[in-house]
């Protein structure tokens, strides 16, 4: 009932009108028409049921008159105030001379002019600031003047000077005030259109935003389901909390024995050999990315599985995930590439061990006496089949540690074994070639190590054999030296032609060497530096290779040995 | 018998390779006898006792560490000395206890030679 009443005097005192000042204005005069109304007509109501009570007022006819006619008056003032086609201003104005005139006949002209109703004439003045603009005050105060002294003429009354200068200070008064709330209003009204713009502002970007990010939540999942790898999400305690079809399909659980799931309830299957279920929650169980994917048996397949942390914006590890790919396929070629490499060239050692064999006896007048060529001939047979017979063997070690069959043997060595092993190998190589082969030993080695002799010769020998290779004159040296408790540095430097910097990238792949010439003037296939690569890391180490143009190249290798204890010492020799 | 000359046996059966191998453990002042089977070579062994036998390890029949294992089970033959020539390193390493010495091919003329010769018992 409430809310219908308010309703009603808000509809009663509402204009249409698009300036804000100027509905302002005409709500205020529409509230002063209705209190106005209003007023007058509970005054004539009371006033009608006295009459009827039967009390005997005398009262003038002209105040039925006025009151009725006053009544009219607010009816049609309202009327062209809501009337948007009529400026405010002008009924506002007319109002406020049609008030100054009702003021006239209110009271004794000497009354009006200068006696206790001369405050009345100060109303049309402030409702003026307020009813039509501020400086407006001004004047109604000059039409208050002008009436009381037309008054005090009528009266005969000498002119009330004092009241015309309250008049125009009042005006003054008025002026100020209605100029200060009209400079307040615009200020709010500004300050709401601001606010309204910023709002609409971020309501428009909040809306872009989650439009945006809805669209990249459905790219995301789509992604996820459309992917043939398998992903899985953790949180930090190791909780799948996210996956795809991929990996239901890969892991043939299904989805509830996987997500809501530990990963070490998920990967503890009879499917997944104990080692393999270890090997997948070390790498993947870890809050840090897996250097290379590593390989599982999954049931019939072999998954290649990589891992990364998930991070928050802040950069704090906030889960993990892996994904998982079929690597089948791949992995029984490359297990058949391996055994067939690895039965080829043990199968090619024999023939080549007898075309060895017999050379060597010719050469060597076994068979009878051979002239100088002849020796000549059998030695040049010789030394093709020994090249020969390394390049099977680098498939061989290459196809083995692709494998992963390659195993090494720890055990205690002498330090100077290892320059002493690589003289007697290479020096006769280099001579021939007019190049020099030194060794040095750091004053800080120990004199025994623990670790694979012939892996690291092997590698030692390698990379000497190569720095040969590439290097037509100067020398060849070896370096070995302590880096700390339990690494030790090898270096091995040539004044050779050097390697440009784009090709050091490549210089460990396998099978590649750079450029064609190079390939055609030095054989090999290219394996050489590919299998120290793997040997070292193997071992645990790491290999680095320093090289100008023109000047040479340094291959620097450091391995974690560890110092035998006393009683593993092997004895001295 | 009693050969004026230790008796060297060469289980290879690549005949190339036993004919070389035979020709280095001669030439090391041996008197030498290949075969080139395993089944063979066990049976040979069962009458023979040689000093030296020169043992590859990927055999017919019979495999050279069957042979080996019998050499050392046979109290007969407990003198004789096992030399594995294989091109299988790995399998060759593991027998490095059981052999008195192990060979990875290619393994040259005069390296045998001069192995057998520092192996020959003196007569």
């Amino acid at each position: 009932m409430r809310v219908n009443v308010q309703k009603l005097v808000s509809s009663l005192i509402d204009v249409s009108a698009t300036d804000p000042d100027d509905k302002r204005r005409r709500k205020l005069l529409s509230i002063l028409l209705l209190g106005i109304a209003a007023s007058t007509f509970l005054m004539l109501l009371v006033l009608v049921v006295l009459v009827l009570a039967g009390n005997n007022l005398e009262i003038d006819g002209a105040v039925w008159i006025g009151a009725t006619a006053l009544l009219f008056g607010c009816s049609a003032f309202y009327w062209s105030n809501r009337n948007p086609a009529i400026p405010g201003w002008v009924t506002s104005g007319v109002f406020l001379l049609f008030l100054m005139v009702l003021f006239m006949f209110g009271d004794t002209p000497e009354q009006l002019a200068g006696g206790r109703s001369l405050f009345v004439f100060t109303i049309p003045i402030i409702m003026a600031s307020i009813l039509l603009f501020p400086a407006a005050s001004f004047i109604f105060a000059g039409f208050s003047a002008f009436e009381i002294w037309y008054l005090a003429v009528q009266a005969g009354t000498l002119y009330n000077t004092f009241a015309a200068i309250g008049f125009f200070l009042v005006g003054l008064a008025s002026w100020l005030s209605a100029r200060n709330m009209e400079q307040a209003l615009r200020e709010v009204r500004t300050i709401n259109k601001e606010l309204d713009q910023r709002v609409a502002d971020r309501t428009r970007e909040l809306s872009e935003a989650l439009t945006r990010e809805s669209e990249q939540a459905s790219q995301r999942q789509a992604i996820l389901q459309g992917i043939a790898d398998g992903v899985m999400v953790m949180d930090t305690r190791g909780m799948v909390i996210l996956t795809n079809p991929a990996l239901i399909r890969l892991l043939e659980l299904p989805l509830d024995k996987i997500l809501n799931k530990n990963l070490a309830e998920v990967v503890r299957s009879p499917k997944v050999e104990p080692e393999d279920q270890e090997m997948i929650l070390r790498s993947v169980g870890y809050n840090q990315a897996t250097l290379a994917p590593i390989r599982v048996k999954w049931g019939v397949r072999t998954l290649s599985v990589i891992s990364a942390p998930v991070r928050d914006q802040k950069g704090r590890a906030i889960g993990n995930v892996a994904v998982m790919r079929d690597f089948t396929r791949e992995a029984e070629v490359e297990q058949m590439k391996n055994a067939f490499v690895a039965m080829v060239s043990h199968e090619l050692r024999t023939p080549l061990n007898a075309i060895l064999g017999y050379s060597e006896m010719l050469r060597d007048g076994f068979y009878g006496a051979v002239n100088e060529k002849q020796a000549n001939a059998a030695e040049r047979i010789l030394n093709n089949s020994s090249r020969l017979l390394n390049i099977v063997s680098d498939l061989l070690d290459q196809a083995r540690i692709e494998a992963g069959k390659l195993k090494f043997d720890y055990k205690p060595f002498h330090v100077s074994d290892l320059t002493d092993n690589l003289h007697s190998v290479m020096d006769k190589i280099a001579r021939d070639k007019g190049l020099e082969l030194t060794s040095r030993i750091d004053a800080n080695m120990p004199g025994q190590l623990v670790g694979d002799t012939h892996r690291l010769q092997q590698v030692l020998v390698n990379l000497v054999n190569n720095a040969v290779k590439f290097t037509d004159k100067g020398s060849v040296d070896v370096y070995i030296y302590k880096v700390n408790e339990q690494h030790w540095g090898f270096d091995v430097t040539d004044t050779g032609q050097g390697i440009a910097l784009d090709d050091q990238k490549h210089i460990f792949d396998p099978f590649r060497q750079l450029e064609g010439t190079v390939t055609r003037s030095h054989g090999g296939i290219g394996l050489g530096l590919a299998i120290v690569k793997r040997l070292v890391e193997l071992m645990g180490g790491q290999i680095f290779l320093k090289s100008i143009v023109g000047q040479g190249s340094t291959f620097t290798i450091i391995l974690p040995f560890e110092l035998p204890r006393k009683e593993e010492k092997e004895g001295e020799k | 018998m009693t050969p004026e000359k230790p008796f060297g046996l060469i289980v290879e059966d690549d005949p190339d390779l036993s004919n070389i191998f035979s020709e280095a453990v001669h030439a090391a002042g041996f008197e030498t006898e290949f075969v080139l089977n395993g089944r063979v070579a066990l049976e040979r062994l069962h009458t023979v006792t040689p000093h030296l036998v020169i043992l590859d390890l990927h055999l017919p029949e019979v495999s050279g560490k069957d042979i080996l294992a019998y050499i050392r089970s046979e109290p007969r033959l407990k003198k004789t000395m096992v030399v594995i020539a294989t091109a299988d390193a790995i399998m060759g390493e593991s027998l490095r206890d059981e052999a008195d010495f192990v060979l990875i091919k290619p393994i040259t003329f005069a390296q045998l030679r001069d192995m057998s010769a520092r192996l020959k018992p003196a007569m």
